[in-house]
């Protein structure tokens, strides 16, 4: 996914008009003459120098390089599917892992990787319970990292 | 002497040695899992250090912390997921040569070297300790001002590319370290009202976001399973390590001595040292342009500093109580806890248990090279499982170990969001390093920036009112202004002698 | 074929698990599973270090595993919030700190002392003043006339801004008639690097406890002038008090107590009040916090509740009368 820099440019530009804007809430501090907004703002700024070189250098570049370029995998709806598959991944482990239980989250998690990287479907479930066992075990029983036991409290050992 | 003899006698005893054996496996362990850190290993010594005597509770911890820095080199190597914060400034560099099929040569150079460095940290440590110490305390928030200063200017050296897109990424990273509550005011800033945000973006999740998440992200989008390197096994990661050795003999005890400076300097670890040392090595490198494609002569230089870090970090937690890094400050805990309390002290009243803790550090480090050799031979492996099954588990380790940084699945979501980004950023030519990078440095620069601007009262002549500050004012300065001043002088004789 | 499978699974699982749920809420005396001790503040230092040994004298006094969890940030906010709002079912409690009684009042939460079942106060450290071993002061009340003389001149460090060892510094100014903003404070991360700071010369205070300075006091680059509390320290027995030495009332102690989520019932709390009460008489725990220097307290429960409320009122004042509160 390749994107003119001056979409880059104007996004930066946009951000750091709102950083500056929102840091002139922080309020002065006791005693001090310097207040928690100048870093914020001091930072901002120089993100909307870069980013107005940088909306100047797409528009030069406007003829040679497109706007928008999505590369090959995103005209692809089977990729498509798979890319959106991660970040979906972690959404459903940080909505779902503490009522399920880090076991059931994380195995159902891998076994659908798994078979959307073309594993066979049992090789598939032996994997992702395999290797949601192993990382329970190192993790929970070794490293004491308070994984969510989850639906399966009852049998935590 | 007899000191010494006394301590070697504290330290080689079976009991001892099986205490270091078994820390050295963990330490390994822990190192080569991203989001498991050295000091999250030391801290889960604590508890079962309560119960050991002074000299195997404090080899215990030095053997681990000394073997998971070398092994957060190793998934920085073979898939570009630093396993530590220490590893992050070369992981890239690391990376590119596996992809050349040269895997065993990046963890070869990288061991000897942790080795070298880590044994050139300890013997500043012993012999200099007390006086190093006089220096380090010197260091009042102006001069950690100029060193974060310097510290970005790295970002400049190692970034690749377009110098534009690098200054925008680095602050990004200079942005996102103000998120949370800010110490100078104790406003929360950028939170949104969530609890969670005012804690800030660990540095843990965002490094793994950004480079294992983003990973994952590219081998989904690659439209072709990228083909597996086939790796040139050279049977024995140390063969033809001597020239690579001789040729960098510079490199590996500027390294060492990088690493132990700024380890002396509390508030400066491992991770900051790593960085400065990759881009002085790239900056005084006669082939400055070979760095990124998989050249070893970062390596050198970096490896080497991060494990001289180490035993540099307790040349104030000793001294002065002080401590050099995370790792140090839990170590206080257990030095005042064995009845080894900090001060110049104890190296009068107990100098065998002093000179026990150098001499578990040299062991230590010795014991890197056949315990890391193994865990290199190990490691191999995970190159020969396909990739369709290894990058699942990957990302099942990266949640796991953005959850272990604070026990809670808001690290998770810093992981997401930063891999998100990343990834968009790498597709269009933003180098990620310097985020990283201002990450680390962020809080670093603003909080000393302001400490020193109350004390100055607001006076910015005030950085340069003490002499240590004032040269480092000058050197930081200098390496930022002189090269265009002296482009434009070279360009105008040029002018005048055509 | 896979969708069968993958239900199925699931939903033998969830069969499994809910009739396993039904079958452990019938049973149970606590505890019967391992518990998770929340520590607001990071690895390494005096809260983790004090957490970390209770947790495992508990863990054999309970006969099971207490597992250890920081949770760090935002000034202690997220830690604590974490303890205030975990099930009140006995499995997770944490180390609360004097911070309870100084964030809501700053405006980051709305959390309180109210917000917890206190077990017991376990200790409690007294601010001290401390100033550099070549410094001109001798005692507190040279320190004071000093800053009356030049107001604005010193600086002061040992924690962030509206901190706790801040407040101790505000507090003893405003007890002594003076603008708590005659010295301006430089926030640090902690007493360490404030402590840093006063012997690299960057300050002339640092309000920390004389506990947390006992290193560099051995290493005679600091001096510690008072102390900030009812009575000289076993451990530093040549430190007056803030009333010898300036002739001032004003006392501050940081302090560290066991506690669990608002409404932990009875018969959890029946069996961990003496669970702790052993660990805290135990050689093992007396001997670690002399070690450390830490000052040993042991308040139980409505004990500690009241102590909480005198302490939130007593920092409420205070950072009302020097302009922390918001």
């Amino acid at each position: 996914m390749r994107l003119n820099d001056a979409i880059f440019g104007i996004v930066l530009l946009i951000f750091a008009f709102a950083v500056i804007v929102y840091s002139q809430s922080f309020p002065a501090t006791f005693g001090q003459s310097y207040g928690p907004d100048l870093f914020p703002v001091l930072i901002a700024s120089g993100l909307a120098v870069c980013g107005l070189l940088l909306t100047l250098k797409g528009w030069a570049a406007r003829r040679k390089t497109p706007w928008f370029e999505s590369g090959d995998w995103a005209k692809d709806w089977h990729k498509l599917v798979t890319f959106a598959l991660v970040p979906l991944a972690l959404i459903f482990y940080i909505l779902f892992s503490e009522f399920l239980g880090f076991l059931p989250t994380a195995s159902l998690i891998l076994f659908v990787l798994l078979r959307r990287f073309s594993v066979g479907p049992l090789a598939a479930l032996g994997i992702a319970c395999a290797t949601s066992l192993v990382i329970h075990t190192i993790f929970a029983r070794f490293l004491l990292v308070p994984l969510p036991w989850g639906l399966l409290q009852p049998i935590a050992w | 002497m007899d000191v010494l003899l006394t301590a070697i006698g504290l330290v080689f005893t079976p009991y001892v040695l099986l205490v270091m054996l078994g820390a050295a496996l963990f330490g390994l362990f822990v190192g080569s899992i991203p989001g498991l850190t050295a000091t999250m290993a030391t801290a889960l010594l604590i508890p079962i250090t309560f119960f050991m005597d002074p000299v195997p509770a404090i080899a215990a911890i030095v053997t681990t912390v000394a073997m998971a820095i070398f092994a957060g080199d190793i998934p920085g190597c073979l898939l570009r997921i630093p396993g530590t914060p220490a590893s992050a400034a070369y992981a890239d560099e690391a990376h590119a040569l596996t992809a050349k099929g040269q895997a065993e040569r990046a963890l070869g150079t990288s061991l000897v070297c942790a080795v070298i460095g880590g044994l050139l940290g300890t013997l500043v440590l012993a012999t200099t300790a007390p006086l190093l110490a006089e220096f380090a305390i010197q260091f009042s928030s102006f001069e950690y001002f100029w060193l974060a200063c310097l510290g970005l200017s790295c970002a400049v050296m190692i970034s690749t590319g377009s110098v534009l897109k690098g200054a925008v990424s680095l602050l990004i990273g200079l942005f996102i370290s103000t998120i949370g509550i800010d110490i100078t005011a104790g406003h929360p800033r950028f939170t949104f009202g969530s609890v969670e945000m005012m804690g800030g973006i660990s540095f843990i999740p965002a490094m793994i976001g950004m480079f294992a998440v983003s990973e994952v992200l590219r081998y989904v989008a690659s439209s072709r399973q990228k083909p597996q390197v086939p790796q040139q096994s050279i049977g024995n990661v140390f063969r033809g390590l001597g020239p690579v050795l001789r040729r960098y003999k510079l490199n590996l005890v500027r390294g060492g001595a990088i690493g132990t400076a700024i380890g002396v300097l509390p508030g400066a670890g491992a991770d900051i040292a790593a960085w400065v040392a990759y881009a002085v090595s790239k900056r005084f490198s006669r082939e400055p342009e070979k760095f990124g494609s998989g050249h070893v002569e970062g390596l050198v230089d970096s490896g080497s500093a991060n494990n001289a870090g180490l035993s540099g970090a307790w040349v104030p937690a000793l001294v002065f109580g002080i401590p050099g890094d995370s790792i140090t400050a839990i170590v206080i805990g257990v030095l005042y806890m064995k009845g080894m309390n900090p001060g110049p002290t104890v190296f009068l009243n107990q100098p065998e248990l002093i000179y026990a803790v150098f001499v578990a550090f040299f062991l230590a480090n010795l014991a890197l090279l056949p315990l890391g050799f193994l865990a290199i031979r190990l490691a191999r492996q995970v190159l020969r499982m396909p990739q369709r099954i290894l990058m699942p588990i990957i990302l099942m380790f990266c949640i796991v170990g953005a959850f272990a940084i604070n026990n809670t699945v808001f690290g998770i979501s810093i992981m997401l969001v930063l891999g998100l980004l990343a990834y968009i950023m790498e597709e269009n030519g933003f180098p990620i390093a310097p985020t990283i990078l201002g990450i680390v440095l962020g809080t670093m620069l603003e909080d000393n920036f302001m400490s020193s601007m109350i004390k100055a009262d607001g006076d910015l002549l005030g950085f340069f009112s003490r002499p240590i500050a004032l040269s480092l004012g000058i050197v930081t300065l200098s390496i930022w202004f002189l090269p265009p001043v002296i482009r434009a002088l070279r360009k105008r004789s040029q002018r005048f002698s055509q | 074929m896979l969708k069968r499978l993958i239900f199925g699974r699931v939903a033998g699982m969830l069969l499994g698990g809910f009739a396993l749920l039904a079958a452990g809420a019938a049973q149970a005396e606590w505890p019967e599973r391992p518990i998770t001790l929340i520590v607001p503040w990071g690895a390494g230092g005096g809260t983790d270090a004090t957490g970390r040994m209770i947790g495992s004298l508990l863990e054999k006094e309970l006969g099971q595993p207490v597992n250890v969890v920081n949770r760090t940030g935002g000034s202690g906010v997220v830690g604590h919030s974490a303890i205030a709002n975990a099930k009140p079912d006995g499995y997770t409690l944490g180390v609360i700190t004097v911070e309870v009684g100084m964030m809501h009042w700053a405006g980051l939460t709305d959390l309180d002392h109210m917000s917890y079942t206190p077990i017991a106060l376990y200790n409690a450290d007294p601010a001290g003043l401390q100033v550099r071993a070549d410094s001109p002061y001798q005692s507190a009340a040279d320190v004071i006339d000093a800053i009356k003389a030049n107001p604005g001149k010193f600086k002061g460090s040992g924690t962030g801004q509206g901190g706790i060892w801040h407040l101790a510094l505000a507090g003893m100014l405003n007890d002594a008639g003076i603008d708590p903003a005659a010295v301006p404070w430089v926030p640090s991360k902690g007493a360490a690097p404030g402590l840093q700071e006063l012997a690299a010369g960057g300050v002339e205070f640092v309000t920390c406890s004389v506990v947390e300075a006992a290193a560099l006091i051995d290493a005679g680059k600091v001096r510690s002038l008072a102390v900030m509390g009812d009575a000289r320290l076993g451990a530093f027995p040549d430190v007056p008090t803030l009333k010898e030495s300036a002739g001032l009332d004003w006392k501050l102690a940081a302090w560290r107590g066991l506690a669990g989520p608002k409404g932990l019932p009875e018969e959890v709390t029946g069996k961990l009040v003496p669970a702790f009460e052993k660990v805290w008489n135990s050689a093992e725990f007396q001997k670690f916090m002399e070690g450390r220097g830490f000052g040993l307290v042991w308040k139980p429960e409505a004990e500690f509740a009241t102590w909480m409320s005198e302490s939130d009122a007593g920092l409420g004042s205070v950072m009302k009368a020097v302009g922390l509160a918001k």
